[in-house]
């Protein structure tokens, strides 16, 4: 476990590094000085230096970086110039939402995706079949934002079962925050689902051929039983590291997912960073999106070691 | 056994050498398979629209006329816009977009994806940096990277191909590196060095085609994926800018727009699905057929 980790940190530090490198870059490459673009209206050239020289723009770049990646690790996430508000304080007062959403997400990716694997590889009548083959070939095939856009649609336009847009903290208050958040949660999870059903299904169909299964057999166990307790308890295993890779793609689908559901998370503060051209609080979001997939990465591999005694880490 | 049918088994080696090869009649198969006889035809039939939108909407995607948000009738089949403008001729408008983003992005994409992954089975030191780099790229999550390139380049046509350019690299150099690296191991390939053929015949003339065809069916996955970058960015606002017309834009406009006329993002969606679930399926028949050895 030690070992992997100590053979793992070069390349997790080397991606974390040069992301923070494109991070930094990103304002530097963009076109217009970024001083010029928050002074309004005609500026002197002289405030326009006091601005750059108070921004830390007229520093050779390496020193900027050195600087700014020194007060990233202090704590210091720097200002946003254009909400005029302290960097973390904005990413903690939007985390909530995001939590919500990525945690409620989650949790209905699992259920979801093992309902419809472990069904998908039990015995199944022709039409169950044929049913669960299109959910999962669909659920693979769309993104979770047109997943929003057609539940949307479904149940908050043409049937006005729950709310469409907007939100409401769950713990503050469980019953109409749950309604909020059911829709895009579902959206979000349905594309994710699909590809932990396709693996728990393809590792059932592969663990009905072993040994024990033929032993389990001719002991007289029942179908079921042997469906339930040996084959199922046995795949859902693989499911476990989908979930893992999976939040990569959570993150990014909850970018468009916010935008999509009027949610005030993280997703839709980068979203609105970009269209304002806030780079000082988009570099700090793109960043720790990168580190947070690759926590995640890292997790789901010792997450599978955990699971497979077959797998060793090292 | 017959003389005939002696006859036939003795000409058959014969016949098969002039016959189409066997790698070209797979792909042959899988446009065959139901699934891809259906993916097919939807696929030609969108492409056909899109090639001659120009000749049956003679007036371009910008007609508008008082009569907006109209639903649905005879005249406007996927209804009018905000300014009157038919919804159908800009869906079709917008599949032309699409179609074209997915025609530059896509074999620009694998192109140098390919390059890069076979250079680095070449020259593995090259090879452990390109690894490095792919790593990279799939450490962002995907529509983060996709706002970088937005970020430096704006939005518009040109950022969404280079957006889904970018992100097409790590899965084209993977797959072309892996497969090199799988035939530069085969005893055919070490037989032809020691037969003295130069490393860059044994490239061009063994490795290449034989490690192509993983390549063209991940091409066909990766289109699926193009489409699905593009309207993401445009849902978001951050694609294809008006007037020109792209799926994804139009169906930001449509959900913006989803209570004054309810029927307003259905028609891009459905081109869109459509789009995408005859492109998926015919990527998931050549994965089967021609993937399989």
């Amino acid at each position: 476990m030690l070992r992997f980790l100590i053979r793992k940190l070069p390349s997790v530090l080397g991606v974390t590094v040069v992301a923070s490198m494109i991070a930094f870059a990103l304002p530097r490459l963009a076109p217009g000085d970024p001083a010029v673009a928050l002074v309004e209206g005609d500026a002197s050239p002289e405030t326009i230096a006091a601005l750059r020289s108070e921004m830390g723009l007229d520093l050779p770049l390496w020193q900027q970086y050195l600087k700014w990646v020194g007060s990233l690790l202090h704590g210091d996430l720097g200002t946003s110039y254009i909400l005029n508000r302290p960097v973390g304080d904005l990413i903690l007062g939007r985390m909530d939402s995001t939590l919500e959403l990525t945690i409620a997400a989650t949790l209905l990716m699992v259920a979801v995706g093992m309902f419809f694997g472990v069904l998908g590889g039990s015995r199944l009548t022709p039409w169950a079949r044929a049913f669960v083959d299109s959910w999962n070939t669909f659920f693979l095939a769309v993104p979770a934002y047109l997943v929003g856009l057609i539940l949307i649609l479904v149940f908050g336009i043409y049937t006005r079962v729950l709310p469409v847009s907007g939100e409401m903290s769950v713990l503050q208050n469980p019953n109409f925050g749950l309604q909020y958040l059911l829709l895009p949660a579902l959206a979000l999870a349905l594309p994710g689902a699909a590809v932990v059903a396709r693996l728990v299904q393809t590792s059932m169909l592969t663990n009905r051929g072993e040994d024990y299964v033929d032993l389990a057999i001719s002991k007289g166990v029942s179908p079921r039983r042997i469906t339930v307790r040996h084959v199922a308890r046995n795949s859902l295993g693989t499911a476990a590291v989908v979930i893992g890779l999976r939040i990569g793609d959570l993150l990014a689908g909850a970018l468009i997912i916010e935008q999509v559901f009027a949610r005030n998370g993280l997703g839709s503060l980068a979203v609105n960073a970009v269209q304002s051209r806030d780079y000082l609080l988009l570099q700090v979001l793109i960043l720790l999106a990168v580190v947070i997939a690759i926590l995640a990465q890292l997790a789901s591999e010792i997450a599978l070691a955990a699971l497979d005694p077959r797998i060793r880490l090292g | 056994m017959s003389t005939s049918d002696i006859d036939a088994a003795v000409a058959a080696p014969a016949r098969r050498r002039f016959a189409v090869p066997a790698s070209l009649a797979r792909y042959g198969a899988a446009f065959r398979t139901p699934r891809g006889m259906v993916a097919t035809a939807v696929l030609l039939v969108l492409v056909a629209l899109a090639l001659l939108a120009p000749v049956i909407f003679a007036g371009g995607y910008d007609v508008q006329s008082s009569d907006s948000f109209a639903g649905p009738s005879g005249a406007h089949l996927f209804g009018t816009d905000e300014l009157g403008r038919d919804l159908l001729v800009r869906s079709v408008y917008g599949l032309r977009t699409d179609l074209l983003l997915v025609l530059l992005a896509v074999p620009v994409s694998g192109i140098i994806g390919s390059l890069l992954g076979l250079s680095g089975a070449v020259w593995p030191r090259f090879g452990t940096l390109m690894q490095r780099f792919f790593d990279i790229i799939i450490g962002f999550p995907s529509f983060i990277l996709a706002l970088c390139v937005v970020v430096v380049l704006g939005a518009n046509f040109t950022s969404t191909v280079v957006a889904i350019t970018i992100l097409g690299l790590p899965g084209f150099g993977r797959l072309a590196r892996s497969g090199a690296l799988e035939q530069q191991g085969r005893e055919y390939v070490i037989a032809a060095r020691t037969l003295g053929v130069s490393r860059r015949r044994i490239l061009t003339r063994h490795i290449v085609p034989n490690t192509a065809d993983p390549l063209i069916v991940h091409a066909a996955i990766f289109a699926v994926n193009a489409v699905f970058i593009e309207s993401g960015l445009g849902l978001l606002g951050l694609g294809v800018q008006p007037p020109q017309p792209s799926l994804g834009s139009l169906l930001n406009n449509g959900m913006r727009h989803v209570r004054e006329m309810g029927f307003y993002p259905i028609g891009p969606m459905l081109v869109l699905l459509l789009l995408a679930l005859s492109l998926s399926m015919l990527s998931d028949s050549l994965n089967e057929r021609v993937n399989r050895r």
